[in-house]
This record gives C-alpha cells, sequence and structure tokens, in this order.
C-alpha cells in the first residue's frame, strides 16, 4: 500500500513498511549517517540520521523509523542541524585531528561531516586511544585512535564474512574495536579480506601500505622491478579512468608502468590461463576417481577461511597456486626473456585490487630458500597514490601511442575477477579438454532471479558437470551447509570468493562506501574480455608453448602446486 | 579440559546464546576469573567467537580476566564516594600499588577493583580489604592502612 507523507513541506509517494532514511534519500535529500549499511539492519547507533516529525516531542532516527501516512518531517531544521552538529563534536572528542597525515585524507567521512557541520573549533576533550595501533597484521593496519565506533567493520566482519576476528572490546568511553585478549589481528581469526578497510569512514582501517618498499627498489640500480598485472586490476583502473576497450587500457597501464621505472611487465592473465589449466585438470582426474567436488584455490582470504574453520575440506581444494604466486613464479625462476640473470635481482610487485594478496605473497609456501615469489603488492588505492605521486596523469598518456600489446592472453583472467566468472572459464575449458579443437560451443547461463542459486549444469559430452559459484563467505558457508544437508552429488566444482561479488568487491579496490561498484566493475571486465587475443586458454599458443615447455620438467608444475594446513586461531 | 569445566557445561545443556553469560558467572565463581583458556573452551562449548565472548565480559565491570591478589582492595565509587573524594583516594591507591583498577600486582599481593556503592554511603569514602571495611579515609589513613598489610604480609612471609 502505498500513502503520501510530507518532507519539508513536499509530499513524497511512500510505501508501507519502507524506513525513513531510504526514502529520503531516494527523493534526493542527504542525510549524514556512519552507522548505516545499506543491506545490513539499521542500529540507530551514531543517531547522525536524526529527523524532526510533527507533533514528536523527540527527534527519531531516520534509518529504524518506518514511515506514516500523513507524517510531516523535517530533515533541515535548526534543532535537527543543531543535534547533528553536537553528535560530530563529540564524535571529535579523542579524535587525532592528524589529517595532513592520515591515509584517508580528502576521502574521509568524518573529514566531510566536520566540514559539512560547520565545525570551527574543538569543543570536547577526551583521551586518544593512539597507544593500542595494530602492525601486527600483514595485510590490515588498525588505529584505534582514528576509529569512530561505527560499528561498520564489526558486522561486515561478523555478518558478511562470517569471522568475528574484531569486536567492540570494554564500555564506554573505553571501548575500541578490537580483536580478544587485545591481541593482534595476526593470531586472531582475520582472513585478510580487508572487507573492514572498505566500509571504515575513516583512517583507522587501512591496508599495509608497500609502496615505500616499491619505491625504494624502482630508484636502486641493483634490483629489477617487475610488475606483474592482474586483469582485475587492469579493470578496476580502466573503470576508475573511464577507459573503454579501444583505449587499451592494458598498454596504457604498460607504459605507465614503464615510466615508473619497472623493467619487466607481465599479464597475470597468463598465469590465470595457467591457473584454469591446472585446476581443470584437478577437475577431470576428480570426476574420475569421484572425489568431487573441487573448491577453487585462487582467493587466498577464502583459503586462510578453510584453514581456520573448515580444516576438513582442506583436501578438496585444489593446489594449484593462484595466479598472483604463478605468475611470480614464472617471471622469477622461468621467464622467456631470463638470461643468466640472478634470481635474486628481480623484485616482483603485484598490481591487484585485493589485500590478502599481501597476505599470501608472505606464506612460507610461496617462499623458496628464503626468496619470495612475489616481493610486494600493490593495491588499486595504492596504485592510484603513486600515479600522483610520480605526477602520471592517465588520460594524457591516453593520447600518445600505445600499441605494445600484453594481451596475449584469454578471456579467463577478466572472468576471474568477477563472481562466477571463474566457474564459466573452468566449464569452457573442461569442454575444450575432453574434445579439443572440435569441441561443440557449451551453453553457460546462469540463473536470472536474484535470490536464486548460483549453479549451472552443463552437459558435456555424455555427462553432466554442475558448477556453482559464491561469493562472500557467508553466502559460502550457507551453501555447503546446503549441499551437505541435503546430500547432493551433482555439484563438482565449485567457485569460492571472498568477498562479495568476487574481486570486483574486494579489499583493495578504491573506496567507494555508497556506492555498490561490483556490477560495473564487472561490466568492464566483460567489455575487456572481448580484446584479448584468444578465445580460451586451450586456444593460447602462447600458453601451449609455456606449457609445454613446464612439462618437460615434472618439477616446474608440482612448484605450481601448493600446500595448505589447518591453523590454529583466536575463533 | 577438566572436569571442574565440564561439570560447569553439563549445566548449561542447551548450548544456546543465553547462556553465554549465567556461564560465565560460574566459571568465575570456581576459578576466580576467566582466564584465556576457559574463554576458549567456553566459545568452543556454546559456539560462539572468542572475540564476541570477550566483548561481552569485558562490557560487564563484574568479569575479572587475572587472578586476584592476597589482599583484594574494592573501592567505592558511588555517587557519595565521589563527592566525599573517592578519585583521589583512587590515585593515592595506584600510586601506592603501582596498580590500576582490574589489575593485580606482580606478587599477587594486592589487586584493586572499583565498585559502584557498597552501601555505606554516611561513611564516604570507603574501601573494602577482604571483607573489612575501613571507611572516611584519607591520603594519610590511607597509607597507613596499606603499610599494615604490607607488613603483615611480610611477617607471615619471614616466620
Amino acid at each position: 500500500m502505498s500513502f503520501t507523507i510530507y518532507v519539508n513541506n513536499t509530499p513524497i509517494e511512500v510505501q508501507e513498511g519502507e524506513t525513513l532514511l531510504p526514502v529520503l534519500r531516494r527523493n534526493g535529500i542527504k542525510i549524514p549517517t556512519v552507522c548505516y549499511m545499506h543491506g545490513f539492519t539499521p542500529s540507530g547507533a551514531c543517531r547522525l540520521c536524526v529527523v524532526e516529525v510533527e507533533g514528536k516531542r523527540d527527534l527519531i532516527t531516520s534509518c529504524t523509523y518506518p514511515v506514516e501516512p500523513e507524517m510531516e518531517i523535517k530533515t533541515n531544521s535548526m534543532r535537527v542541524i543543531k543535534a547533528r552538529k553536537a553528535l560530530v563534536e563529540m564524535l571529535l572528542a579523542n579524535h587525532p585531528d592528524d589529517c595532513l597525515y592520515c591515509e584517508r585524507n580528502g576521502n574521509c567521512e568524518l573529514q566531510w561531516l566536520a566540514e559539512e557541520m560547520n565545525i570551527k573549533e574543538r569543543l570536547f576533550f577526551s583521551r586518544k586511544n593512539s597507544d593500542k595501533r595494530d602492525h601486527s597484521s600483514p595485510s590490515v593496519y588498525r588505529d584505534p585512535a582514528k576509529c569512530i565506533l561505527c560499528n561498520r567493520c564489526v558486522r561486515v566482519c561478523e555478518e558478511v564474512q562470517l569471522v568475528t576476528a574484531i569486536e567492540f572490546i570494554s564500555r564506554g568511553n573505553k571501548t575500541t574495536v578490537n580483536s580478544a585478549f587485545d591481541k593482534g589481528l595476526n593470531v586472531s581469526s582475520c582472513i585478510n579480506c580487508g572487507q573492514c578497510i572498505m566500509v571504515c569512514p575513516t583512517g583507522a582501517l587501512v591496508d599495509i601500505s608497500h609502496i615505500e618498499k616499491v619505491q625504494s627498489v624502482l630508484d636502486s640500480s641493483k634490483k629489477d622491478a617487475v610488475a606483474l598485472l592482474s586483469p582485475a586490476f587492469i579493470t578496476s583502473v580502466a573503470e576508475f579512468f573511464n577507459l573503454k576497450a579501444i583505449d587499451k587500457p592494458t598498454n596504457l597501464l604498460k607504459t605507465v608502468l614503464a615510466k615508473m621505472g619497472f623493467k619487466h611487465i607481465y599479464h597475470m592473465g597468463q598465469a590465470a590461463d595457467l591457473n584454469i589449466e591446472m585446476e581443470t585438470e584437478a577437475l577431470l582426474s576428480a570426476l574420475e576417481n569421484n572425489q568431487t567436488p573441487i573448491f577453487s584455490s585462487c582467493c587466498p582470504a577464502w583459503i586462510k577461511y578453510a584453514e581456520e574453520f573448515q580444516s576438513q575440506m582442506l583436501e578438496n581444494i585444489s593446489h594449484v597456486k593462484s595466479p598472483q604466486q604463478i605468475m611470480g613464479r614464472i617471471a622469477k625462476y622461468h621467464s622467456e626473456s631470463k638470461q643468466e640473470q640472478d634470481i635474486e635481482k628481480l623484485y616482483t610487485v603485484s598490481f591487484v585490487p585485493c589485500v590478502a594478496n599481501k597476505f599470501e605473497s608472505s606464506r612460507e609456501e610461496n617462499t623458496q630458500k628464503g626468496i619470495s615469489e612475489v616481493d610486494a603488492v600493490i593495491s588499486v588505492r595504492e596504485f592510484m597514490k603513486m600515479l600522483r605521486s610520480h605526477g602520471i596523469n592517465i588520460n594524457r598518456l591516453l593520447y600518445e601511442k600505445n600499441d605494445k600489446g600484453l594481451e596475449y592472453v584469454s578471456p579467463a583472467g577478466y572472468q576471474m575477477g568477477y563472481s562466477g566468472g571463474k566457474a564459466e572459464a573452468i566449464a569452457h575449458h573442461v569442454n575444450h579438454k575432453i574434445f579439443g579443437k572440435n569441441a561443440e560451443p557449451i551453453k553457460f547461463s546462469p540463473p536470472k532471479n536474484p535470490g536464486s542459486k548460483r549453479e549451472v549444469k552443463v552437459k558435456i559430452g555424455e555427462r553432466e558437470i554442475g558448477f556453482a559459484w559464491v561469493s562472500g563467505i557467508r553466502e559460502a558457508q550457507e551453501y555447503f551447509d546446503l549441499l551437505k544437508q541435503e546430500g547432493r552429488k551433482d555439484i563438482h566444482y565449485i567457485e569460492v570468493m571472498a568477498c562479495q561479488g568476487g574481486c570486483a568487491g574486494g579489499g583493495g579496490q578504491p573506496i567507494a562506501t555508497y556506492i555498490d561498484k561490483n556490477k560495473q566493475r564487472k561490466k568492464t571486465g566483460q567489455e575487456l574480455e572481448k580484446n584479448t587475443t584468444y578465445d580460451s586458454p586451450g586456444k593460447s599458443e602462447k600458453l601451449q608453448k609455456l606449457l609445454g615447455a613446464l612439462k618437460g620438467d615434472k618439477g616446474i608444475i608440482e612448484e605450481l602446486h601448493t600446500q595448505f594446513r589447518k591453523r590454529d586461531v583466536l575463533k | 579440559m577438566d572436569d571442574q569445566l565440564l561439570s560447569i557445561f553439563e549445566q548449561f545443556p542447551n548450548k544456546q546464546r543465553d547462556d553465554l553469560i549465567p556461564l560465565l558467572h560460574k566459571i568465575q565463581e570456581e576459578y576466580g576469573y576467566l582466564s584465556e583458556e576457559l574463554i576458549i573452551e567456553t566459545g568452543k562449548y556454546l559456539d560462539i567467537s572468542v572475540n564476541k565472548i570477550y566483548g561481552v565480559a569485558t562490557f560487564y565491570d563484574n568479569f575479572r580476566f587475572g587472578p586476584k591478589g592476597k589482599y583484594h582492595i574494592r573501592l567505592c565509587h558511588g555517587t557519595a564516594c565521589h563527592v566525599s573524594g573517592s578519585g583521589n583516594i583512587l590515585s593515592e591507591l595506584e600510586k601506592q600499588l603501582h596498580i590500576r583498577n582490574g589489575e593485580t600486582d606482580k606478587n599477587g599481593v594486592f589487586s584493586l577493583e572499583v565498585v559502584s556503592c557498597i552501601g555505606a554511603c554516611g561513611l564516604a569514602p570507603l574501601i573494602e580489604i577482604n571483607d573489612e571495611y575501613y571507611t572516611q579515609l584519607t591520603s594519610d589513613s590511607l597509607q597507613k592502612i596499606i603499610q599494615q598489610y604490607r607488613e603483615n604480609h611480610s611477617n607471615i612471609y619471614e616466620n
């Protein structure tokens, strides 16, 4: 049932059961809030979204209050604005005010609020939590001094990722967001997905930066910096700068990175092709031995989750290394252009939309004799920062000639950048592997209903193979539980991505709090897919050549596989 | 897991989230405080994240995370005590004992806990040491009391 409410004397048509805040936002009325997140149950904790309702004594929080017929509300009366200002002033009471030195300078919701509320001086003073900084994690840096206790990270960690690595500790003005026994994130159950960073309104949660490490290598003559570009990273940059396939974003990035001082530049799509090839082999042999389902292994946050919470599943996870590690391995040990170069001279830097990759690159399994396969990991955010500090203007470079191709890859890499893409790439490759060049194209059509299970059953030859894909750990866990409960055996391959929407929603993407960019990035990725040289990993001559060379030595294929182990953490 | 803890768990067969706080109370009654190990075991039993339990337990003043000292000092911080200067008494105690609220000193002799009203407002400010009450305190009288306990302790230790 719909009825009319009056907002600042303007009638607005609303549906029964809606809460006020989404209605106001839909009608272009900006309501500040720090605790509200789209898709989550509103908590009314920050109280910044207060509005005045005619006939009510107190101000009410619009995020939790349902619409009523004929209600008259004011969103910008003196009383409302004064109340909001007082709230922001109190949020600032224990804030360090070090905006100039803050990672989120210029992109901080608290900074915006202070500006919008016209706050000119500090009214309240309170103890700062600067002594509780946590550098322990390889991916996420926490600074409780900048935390405004909005609850968003805690909720994402618990409700979306099912991990609960952080929680409100203590009470009243002593409250901090912390992990159990005030220990560091490194011993907590944190899976390094970085979703907390994506929702943090301030600089309380940021990634562990590798910029300085990389910068010092770029300047030194002792080391050669090698850039490994993940397709999801290329997609994200293209989406950010609104580049189309015709602008050849990959070639553009190659120019940019060469300008920055990288000596060699690789497209991680090659590694993605190898990953698809090897994971398909794993799936085929599992099908033969009746050991399905096989879970994908390319997402390091999902792997850490499985190691911590679902160790009984580890043997069903494919042991193929992730594209980042495969690429690092090849770049360091097996590159074509490699002369008698000392391996120690190469310094591999991967560019990914992920912060869990920072953890992955430091895993013991991914090193050999103390040498890492990937030495540093740069997230999309860090890359944007590097662009600015190097004074490189991407839009200007568009006019320069960018014809040095890197795209000797199949679309698989780009497909791995969004949820469901990898399952599709595997399905096509299974078909190719069974029938070779004469394979009939298969139809992989995902269900269109938003609520339906993300499953596709594909008939390949005589056999019907079930593919499924899940993103976000809660969705994944619920799906696993369902499979177990129903005792289903018809799903053979499950793609698992720890971030919602896959890498398109990764923890290393640019911060865009209220805008859901996942779908847009998926579209950009699908456009870039069309521009690749080969239409499937199986048709890539380069891959076949690489594989041929690698397969000559069984040890090398082994190097591209890894081991997982049960992890004992505080959980 | 020891039998003692097991028998506490057995009193909560439903393993519900609501059982958490009563269970923590029982554990603290038995063990004197909530150690890391006990919290982890509780988490496993109730299938609740350790972080969540620690968050709940730190929210309430009632729960302790370290053992009590031989002499457990409870300082009243109710309204009457507050206006009669319990704040000064607290800083004096912290200075004397080198511990803060909720802590136990290195030798396990003294521990300090700030509590809400003890119910003797007419005698404010006051502290309670192992069920003995010391009332209408000043910095000087407090110093003497602490000194007395120190001497008692070292006498026992020497004999």
